[in-house]
């Protein structure tokens, strides 16, 4: 059960990835403010990050991708 | 709110670039820059926050790890084209951590029973500012009772004249040193491991609700990837990463709430390849900002990985695994990490603004690891699932 929802939130994020880049077009610099909203941050709290990716580092293989420049720990 | 009919000039053009350069790792720090500032901008405010993080896990019959984490950032303008910025981390652990799979037992074959220990770290980030550029340098470093730490960062990004696109290379470079012979155990003595990292990366304005991002990160490592507290772990010299990151962030007008996603692909020497899909929905409500999020995760085992021993009632038989171990030639692993799973996080967040400039945040997090997730049918047998929890209490402040 928890699959099936899981995979149908993947399909429903790439239906909508998929409508986004087929009304894609220059936008202008007026037609931004939106953009500007905090919630359109990538990243929006740098020390949650760092510790939720801290602990997923530590209790899963993979790690990275979100940048360069972090270093390594002895994690359990 | 609409701004299509609102002439360019009375734009907030440095938040259009905010929201339209935004780096990873760059990124989450301009987060916390005034909302006026852009990447090429130096901060016009300095910003001081402070996170206090808790972490337990525990699988069925087991407490294991727990874990504190009080964290700083600071960040600060200089003479209107550099910035400084600086975080600091105190990380205390304490508990247990299995010897092989999710097995309790056996502190005498290595396990990391009864454990504590105590992690520092701190890093330094220096950006200069142009018109259409920004590059930054980095450092950091992280020491613990038997693991340290030393690395550097360097990125750079451009934009495109619209400041529809925005452009960005990066470069990482660690050094490690793993040394347990202070804890007596003498399983990894004065042993190296070295990592470079390089990414290329392109933010995009699709529309004036949509904005996306693609990065690419290559990493290249050698040296010590052991666990020296784990039995039977033997693994590769070199591990090499491949890491594709997509994100979509789209803006719902009629909510006036934003839908962040991401997915990222990973792919490693040690056969590892694995899938992580994020979804946030982040609602303001006056001065509230509520976020509740789901993460997925998946990944298939390492090729050295080996699945443990289990008897007619299909419970772990510690006699036949390790005759298992006898009989296996070359890299071997029991680490429940390079094991076939999936996990799932759930998470909300509030963020409460005292005034503008005063942010306070509560969030928790629950996360359950277990074979049944894995994506692509039944994860790897004979592990007991994994649970989390996380709690972080911040407070941001700009002056």
């Amino acid at each position: 059960m928890m699959k099936r929802t899981i995979l149908g939130l993947l399909a429903l994020t790439s239906l909508a990835w998929l409508s986004g880049c087929s009304s894609a077009g220059p936008v202008n610099a007026w037609e931004k403010g939106n953009l500007a909203k905090p919630g359109m941050t990538f990243e929006s709290d740098p020390l949650d990050q760092r510790f939720t990716q801290h602990i997923y580092g530590s209790k899963e293989n993979s790690s990275g991708g979100y940048g360069v420049g972090g270093g390594g720990c002895g994690c359990n | 709110m609409s701004t299509h009919n609102t002439p360019p000039s009375q734009q907030s053009a440095t938040g259009v670039l905010l929201a339209s350069l935004l780096l990873p790792g760059l990124a989450s720090l301009a987060a916390l820059a005034p909302a006026t500032s852009a990447a090429e901008t130096a901060p016009e405010k300095s910003t001081i926050a402070v996170k206090y993080g808790s972490y337990s896990d525990s699988q069925p019959g087991w407490d294991r790890i727990k874990a504190t984490a009080p964290q700083v950032y600071v960040q600060a303008p200089i003479a209107g084209e550099w910035s400084i910025e600086a975080s600091g981390v105190a990380d205390n652990v304490s508990g247990a951590t299995p010897y092989a799979h999710t097995q309790k037992s056996g502190a005498s074959s290595g396990g990391k029973l009864g454990m504590s220990d105590e992690r520092k770290a701190g890093d330094v980030k220096i950006t200069r500012y142009m018109a259409r550029s920004a590059i930054s340098a980095s450092v950091a470093y992280s020491t613990e009772n038997d693991y340290k730490s030393t690395a550097l960062g360097l990125d750079a990004r451009w934009s495109s004249d619209d400041n529809n696109r925005t452009w960005t290379l990066g470069f990482g470079a660690a050094s490690d040193t793993i040394d347990n012979t202070a804890s007596g155990i003498n399983t990894a003595i004065n042993e190296h491991k070295n990592t470079q990292e390089f990414m290329g990366g392109i933010t995009q304005v699709l529309t004036p609700a949509d904005i996306v991002q693609f990065n690419l990160t290559r990493g290249v490592g050698s040296g010590y990837f052991n666990d020296p507290y784990k039995s039977y772990d033997l693994r590769p010299n070199q591990r090499d990463t491949w890491i594709a990151l997509a994100r979509w962030n789209h803006y719902l007008e009629p909510f006036d709430a934003s839908l962040r996603t991401s997915y990222r692909y990973y792919s490693d020497t040690f056969g590892v390849q694995s899938h992580t899909v994020g979804l946030d929905w982040v609602q303001p409500v006056g001065k509230l900002t509520l976020t509740p999020g789901m993460r997925y995760y998946s990944q298939q085992a390492a090729n050295f990985y080996f699945d443990p021993v289990l008897n007619a009632q299909g419970q772990y038989d510690a006699f036949g695994t390790l005759m298992r171990v006898v009989g296996l030639k070359g890299y071997k692993s029991a680490d429940q990490r390079l094991a076939a799973f999936g996990a799932v996080t759930l998470s909300m967040k509030l963020a409460y603004a005292i005034t503008p400039d005063t942010v306070v945040d509560f969030k928790v997090e629950t996360y359950r690891q277990s074979a049944d997730l894995y994506l692509s049918g039944k994860g790897s047998p004979g592990l007991d699932p994994f649970n989390a929890q996380f709690i972080q209490i911040g407070l941001t402040r700009r002056f």
